[in-house]
């Protein structure tokens, strides 16, 4: 593929996204400031011995504000990929393009996925230089592996919603629906800090297939009977 | 001749409904052809079967020399494909929607696009979206030409067209058709729109019945004669009538035949029936006279 057919692409990707996506970097911002001063006021009103308590002795996560956050992106982010794409069947435009359907789709979710990765980078970023604001740099870091597998959540919301909406079959977008909501759930278990270190790489790995998986509905949807 | 589109014994069916079973034709290159059919014969179906949108229950669909469910991006790139309803990016505007095509397609004509849609007078910053039915066929048409495509496949052109921008799309066809060398094949309800543009027809009936002849000798054999029924009943379609028409003001039959042998057929097997005059047929009326009005 040339760089101006990648160019292209990534034109009519940023056309289908572009409101979306700064509607959720306002989101994120808004979300980001709120948690800034919901700490920032914590810290006003109570001794900060308290606070200290109440993170690492109870395990209350002071930044939970932020954790479905990254979700919805990838969820949004999808949508508004490839809701126009299914419209009167306009996925059939695309595939018409002389140009390898798996290269084609393949080209979408990294843009899409790329556009995702900006926003879970501001969070990461933002979350650290909050907490490190009040907290040592070991209580920034820890934050940001707790936070670890919600991004990984937008990951699943954006290709488990992809999946469902590239599927031509019905039955087959509720069992996709199904694994990614399966998947999703084992990232919202925890209590409290870094419950997720040890598994976490093998949940990422598991995240990966999402990648080959998302050549099958396109597939499909070109050879349907 | 080669063919720009050869269809050998397909099959399709959606569920347990059969659509084709025995389907053959070809479009010879360099030839305009329009596929003609009332509505659910699955003309549509054949478009996507051809384009690779669908696979066959049965037999082969060969474009421009491959099988149609693995065109190869080059092969796809010599194929200009339009869409019923004219789909395209309705979130794009004149210019956006150019760039977005051209760098697919190595013998783009950006000038044959904006000579298009200029004409329309609308800014090149205005979206698809905004655009009239009309407006947006010669986006699309333009979006065709620059393609600068060996195969057209243009599926329900007029749908949603108004008479003048159905004018309009078959004017600017038939001017880039002139530059030869382009193979059209075209579906579309608007029967008479076909009369000066086609070389050759395919009507396809509910059950896959098909039938494919040049249009001037479509013009100048299918026959419509009038008739009276001394008693008795009407005649029924049968190897020489091809049908009957019983519901206009005078009853009517259509055939292929020429009078002399149709009235001594009608002597043998339908003898309380008189023919009488022959009618003037519009390309409309002969298409209904030969896939009937139900």
């Amino acid at each position: 593929m040339r760089a101006a057919m990648l160019s292209a692409i990534f034109l009519k990707e940023w056309l289908k996204v572009r409101w979306v996506w700064l509607g959720l970097l306002v989101l994120h911002l808004g979300m980001l400031l709120y948690l800034l001063l919901a700490i920032r006021h914590q810290f006003r009103v109570e001794h900060s011995e308290m606070i200290w308590y109440w993170a690492f002795e109870l395990r209350r996560l002071l930044y939970a504000p932020i954790q479905y956050l990254p979700l919805l992106t990838g969820v949004l982010i999808a949508i508004a990929q490839f809701g126009p794409e299914m419209l009167g069947g306009r996925f059939r435009l695309s595939l018409h393009l002389p140009l390898r359907a798996d290269l084609l789709v393949w080209s979408w979710v990294g843009f899409g996925a790329l556009m995702g990765a900006l926003l879970a980078l501001l969070d990461a970023v933002a979350l650290y230089w909050i907490i490190a604001g009040w907290f040592p740099h070991e209580a920034a870091v820890s934050a940001l592996l707790t936070a670890l597998p919600w991004l990984l959540g937008g990951w699943i919301g954006y290709f488990g919603a992809t999946l469902a909406l590239l599927e031509p079959a019905a039955p087959r977008r509720l069992i996709y629906l199904g694994l990614s909501a399966a998947f999703l759930a084992l990232l919202y278990q925890h209590r409290g800090y870094q419950e997720y270190d040890q598994v976490l790489p093998v949940l990422i790995a598991l995240a990966l297939l999402f990648i080959p998986a998302v050549i099958l509905p396109a597939h499909r949807y070109r050879h349907q009977r | 001749m080669t063919a720009a589109i050869q269809v050998e014994r397909l099959a399709h069916r959606y569920g347990r409904r059969p659509i084709y079973s025995d389907l053959s034709f070809s479009v010879p290159q360099g030839k305009v052809v329009a596929l003609l059919g009332k509505n659910g014969v699955g003309k549509t179906t054949l478009i996507r079967l051809l384009m690779g949108f669908m696979r066959p229950s049965a037999g082969c669909c060969q474009v421009l020399g491959e099988p149609s469910h693995a065109l190869s991006p080059a092969t796809r790139a010599r194929i200009g494909l339009l869409l019923e309803g004219h789909l395209t990016y309705d979130l794009m505007t004149i210019a956006q929607i150019e760039r977005f095509y051209r760098p697919f397609y190595p013998r783009w004509r950006r000038e044959l696009y904006f000579d298009l849609v200029d004409r329309l007078g609308l800014p090149h910053g205005h979206r698809i979206g905004n655009m009239s039915c009309g407006q947006r066929s010669q986006v699309v048409l333009g979006l065709i030409f620059a393609q600068d495509p060996d195969l057209m496949i243009l599926d329900d052109y007029s749908m949603g067209l108004d008479a003048g921008y159905r004018r309009l799309f078959l004017d600017y066809l038939r001017r880039f058709l002139d530059e030869g060398g382009k193979t059209l094949f075209v579906t579309s309800h608007v029967v008479q729109d076909m009369e000066s543009l086609v070389d050759e027809l395919i009507f396809l009936q509910r059950g896959g019945a098909l039938r494919q002849l040049p249009l001037v000798d479509f013009r100048r054999d299918f026959r419509c004669f009038g008739f009276q029924v001394d008693g008795g009943s009407a005649p029924q379609p049968d190897a020489l009538i091809e049908n009957v028409d019983l519901h206009g003001r005078e009853p009517v039959l259509y055939s292929f035949a020429d009078r002399e042998p149709l009235e001594a057929h009608l002597a043998t097997h339908w003898p309380q029936v008189r023919l009488g005059d022959e009618q003037p047929l519009s390309l409309e009326d002969a298409f209904i006279g030969l896939t009937g009005k139900y």
